[in-house]
């Protein structure tokens, strides 16, 4: 009997033993002596917060975490480069009429599905019908009247207006091309992505794994690198940086300062990557101006003159960000002065709180926030300074579904939001300009009901003015009317969205587009997604 | 008889279960349109996809239709993802059901020594400190814990991966490696409940007639304690193995989102926030029958343990 017991104790210890016993294998690349030589081969395993709501970009809605993983696989005909500027990538240009009411889009010849389906401009054409035709994106491409096919290689885009920023809407979901058999089987494509793309489909374990292995047919010679890339999905932000400490992961993606702060400290072993300029989302208070208390100009003046985004800063993000005073980062060449933001200033906030209250009585609102602690914890910040200067603010929970739906009715008074990430200005037309505002308990797409002729003017000259400076000084126009009429009280850019790495993972955020033009290194929000064709890796 | 006389109390249960879930869900603020289109979406386009989703219809009219789809097994389709519920469920439950039995073994397995050795010496050293250590176990959220665990195995030693799962199917080794952090920590609340059932049970036995009539036939301390003790000191064990299935459940939703685990768990609360009414209905039928069936098996482990309720 004592033998038996020995005996299945032994045999437990070996299977525990054996299981733990150090790395799990994976395909290793070459050994390189030069740390600038790119190696081929190695598969990559990167941490990613969320899995995405289905990979195809006709039917599903796409997050930075489903940019990650599908842009390995699914291409677009744009990109944008390290200026800001659109650049062509599956489309070989991009040709706008005088007027650019009318674009030309030529493909690239010579590229292939890995289906083996070759990309034609008849392709091209019925995956933007079906992008105008989805109800994701028929708001956006509203000004769109139609696509014509000119010859097998040119699809010629009519517009309804000019819109000289339509190319950067073909470098997100609505410019990702996919084959036929994915339009005529969007659920299938939705699970089984197929593309132009660097990588193909492998294995999809939701809510665990994708992964992707490397596309030998690849129409950019030499790429990609890695052999594959495991991408784990790891919703809690500390055990996902303690699968990066443990060694287990390769690289990460977090918007948490605690792990810029501590990866960056350890340069030889990490690098960090931060997102920058337009690609950096702005966290903000966003006001209902459609409703009371906030219909008062004055009110709004009053929260952000009171609101101290140092300290939010210095208490929240451990000091690594910016004090923002409009949609846009100082880093941008967007970014205009004037306007004069309300600067923090309590006594002159107290001043607007008690002129109002002389008249209309004490003020109160109720904030909508979601119930995870570091949005909580910005909250009650605000809280406590608008209560300094005599505003009673109660804060109510919602989940994230709720808020949203609470801010496309107008069913708030005000709440803690993070947006404006568009690689150009105009991205955010629709979040902004007064033909998008509607009454409260309607569904409209401008959640603070602002309705501004100077800002929608400004927001239409810079849709359909080709001249750089004109367009630079409506968006200056923009900035000024925001920081006027404070229908956001913006506290920082949030630039702590972040690609956390080992230092033997080489090219994160340093991509060459086709035609040689360095790419944008990173581009997203809360956490930033990037290419992954031009990523290598070396051996310890 | 019994059989009969359980099923249809598991219908009851699943009849009132499911249709308070589908109204409580009902009653959330929000629906599926603003996950599946996303926030640029218009009026026009939302109301169409209710439409086509059936969301527009009243709540009653909708249950019945849901209900009237279980009863032929079809589980219905996910809102958000297209996909078949029943697919998803299957394709979710073995990690649960493995994480929730390595978890009752991981508890089962040490709370009996650890119960048996303090009731031994009741009052003494050993006793004195496992009680100790049962309430530090049980006042220890499993976030704690596990984070604590991740980083001492995973982080400095090195032995076991922090996060990820690796299916039986595919490798038993990593399968092995990849369950044992989340069972432990989702066992170890359990451990300090089930070894301080067990103590106290045990101690009250051991002051019973007969087991003094054991001693004084000469039999070893060892031997009164494992045969003759310890049996009939586990009905409150065995009632609380079952009972806390709930409260297991509840635990794999933080455990799953911790060590990356793709299960149930995981898969109702993410499916909950988006509003994903048919997939959550699905895991609240799944979660039903599994506790529903687990009891009866306590029950039937009961009639195995003490003849008493056998016979009466």
């Amino acid at each position: 009997m004592k033998r038996w017991r020995r005996l299945a104790a032994l045999s437990l210890a070996s299977v525990v033993l054996v299981a733990c016993s150090g790395q799990r294998p994976v395909a290793v690349s070459e050994k390189s002596s030069d740390p600038t030589t790119p190696v081929v081969g190695g598969k990559l395993v990167y941490g990613l917060s969320a899995d995405a709501a289905g990979f195809n970009p006709v039917t599903d809605q796409f997050a930075a975490q489903s940019y990650s993983m599908a842009t390995t696989i699914i291409e677009p005909l744009v990109s944008v480069d390290v200026n800001g500027d659109w650049k062509p990538y599956l489309a070989e240009s991009l040709t706008p009429n005088k007027k650019s009411d009318e674009w030309t889009i030529t493909v690239r010849s010579g590229i292939s599905f890995s289906d083996g389906t070759p990309l034609t401009g008849e392709v091209v054409k019925a995956n933007l019908e079906a992008q105008k035709a989805s109800p994701l994106n028929n708001a956006v491409l509203a000004p769109v009247s139609s696509f014509e096919l000119v010859d097998p290689k040119t699809v010629k885009v009519k517009l309804k207006q000019p819109w000289v920023a339509f190319p950067y809407y073909l470098a997100a979901q609505i410019g990702m091309i996919v084959p036929p058999s994915s339009l005529k089987d969007p659920r299938g494509a939705s699970q089984k992505p197929v593309g132009t793309g660097p990588f193909t489909f492998q294995e999809y374990v939701p809510d665990s794994r994708f992964v992707v292995a490397k596309n030998a047919n690849y129409w950019r010679k030499g790429l990609p690198y890695l052999t594959q890339i495991e991408f784990r999905i790891l919703p809690d932000s500390q055990t996902r940086a303690q699968t990066l400490e443990a060694g287990q992961l390769d690289a990460m993606g977090t918007s948490r300062d605690e792990d810029i702060t501590k990866f960056g400290a350890l340069k030889d072993a990490f690098t960090v990557q931060r997102s920058q300029g337009m690609a950096v989302a702005e966290y903000m208070f966003m006001l209902n101006t459609a409703v009371k208390p906030f219909d008062d100009i004055r009110v709004r003046r009053a929260l952000a003159h009171a609101m101290d985004r140092k300290a939010v800063i210095s208490t929240l993000r451990g000091g690594l960000t910016k004090e923002a005073d409009g949609p846009w980062s100082k880093d941008s060449k967007w970014y205009a002065e004037g306007g004069g933001y309300p600067e923090y200033d309590l006594a002159k906030a107290t001043a607007l709180v008690k002129e109002v209250e002389a008249e209309k009585g004490p003020i109160k609102f109720e904030i909508i926030s979601t119930p995870d602690p570091n949005t909580m914890q910005g909250i009650e910040l605000a809280q406590d300074m608008w209560r300094k200067a005599g505003i009673e603010v109660t804060i109510k929970q919602a989940d994230q579904a709720d808020l949203i739906n609470r801010a496309v009715t107008g069913n708030f008074a005000a709440t803690v939001w993070t947006q404006f990430s568009s690689p150009d200005p105009d991205g955010e037309y629709i979040w902004m300009h007064k033909g998008y505002a509607g009454p409260v308990g309607s569904i409209a797409l401008n959640f603070t009901r602002l309705k501004d002729d100077k800002l929608s003017q400004a927001f239409d000259v810079g849709r359909t003015s080709p001249d750089e400076a004109t367009r630079k000084q409506a968006y200056a126009t923009v900035q000024q009317r925001l920081r006027e009429l404070v229908p956001y009280v913006f506290v920082d850019h949030l630039d702590t969205g972040a690609v956390i790495a080992k230092t033997t993972v080489h090219g994160i955020g340093e991509h060459v587009l086709p035609d040689g033009e360095k790419g944008l290194p990173m581009t997203g929000s809360p956490i930033p997604y990037h290419p992954f064709s031009g990523v290598w890796i070396t051996q310890q | 008889m019994i059989l009969l006389h359980r099923l249809v109390r598991l219908l009851v249960v699943l009849l009132v279960v499911t249709f308070l879930s589908y109204a409580l869900l009902g009653l959330l603020p929000g629906d599926p349109t603003t996950q599946i289109l996303g926030l640029s979406a218009t009026e026009e386009a939302r109301a169409q996809l209710r439409q086509e989703l059936g969301l527009d219809q009243p709540l009653l009219v909708r249950y019945a239709d849901w209900l009237g789809g279980l009863v032929t097994g079809d589980f219905g389709t996910s809102y958000i993802n297209q996909v078949p519920v029943a697919q998803e469920l299957a394709e979710r439950l073995p990690v649960t059901l493995e994480l929730l039995v390595a978890a009752q073994i991981v508890a089962l397995g040490l709370a009996v020594p650890v119960g048996v050795a303090a009731a031994r010496r009741a009052g003494g050293t050993l006793d004195q400190v496992l009680t100790a250590m049962s309430f530090a176990l049980l006042s220890t959220p499993v976030f704690v814990l596990g984070v604590l665990l991740i980083l001492v195995f995973a982080v400095t030693w090195q032995v076991l991966p922090a996060t990820g799962w690796t299916p039986i199917s595919v490798d038993l080794g990593w399968n092995i490696t990849s369950v044992l952090l989340p069972a432990i920590t989702l066992g170890a609340g359990q451990l300090a409940v089930y070894a301080r059932l067990l103590r106290t049970d045990l101690i009250a036995t051991l002051q019973e007639d007969y087991i003094t009539l054991a001693r004084a036939r000469g039999l070893s301390p060892r031997r009164i304690l494992w045969r003759h003790a310890l049996r009939p000191s586990t009905i409150s064990l065995i009632t609380a193995v079952g009972l806390n299935l709930g409260a297991l459940i509840g635990g794999t939703v933080i455990i799953e989102t911790l060590f990356g685990l793709p299960g149930i768990g995981r898969l109702i609360v993410d499916s909950i926030f988006s509003r994903d009414y048919l997939t959550v209905q699905g895991g609240v039928v799944l979660i039903s029958v599994g506790y529903v069936l687990v009891n009866f098996v306590v029950d039937l482990v009961y009639a195995a343990v003490d003849p008493r309720i056998r016979h009466a």
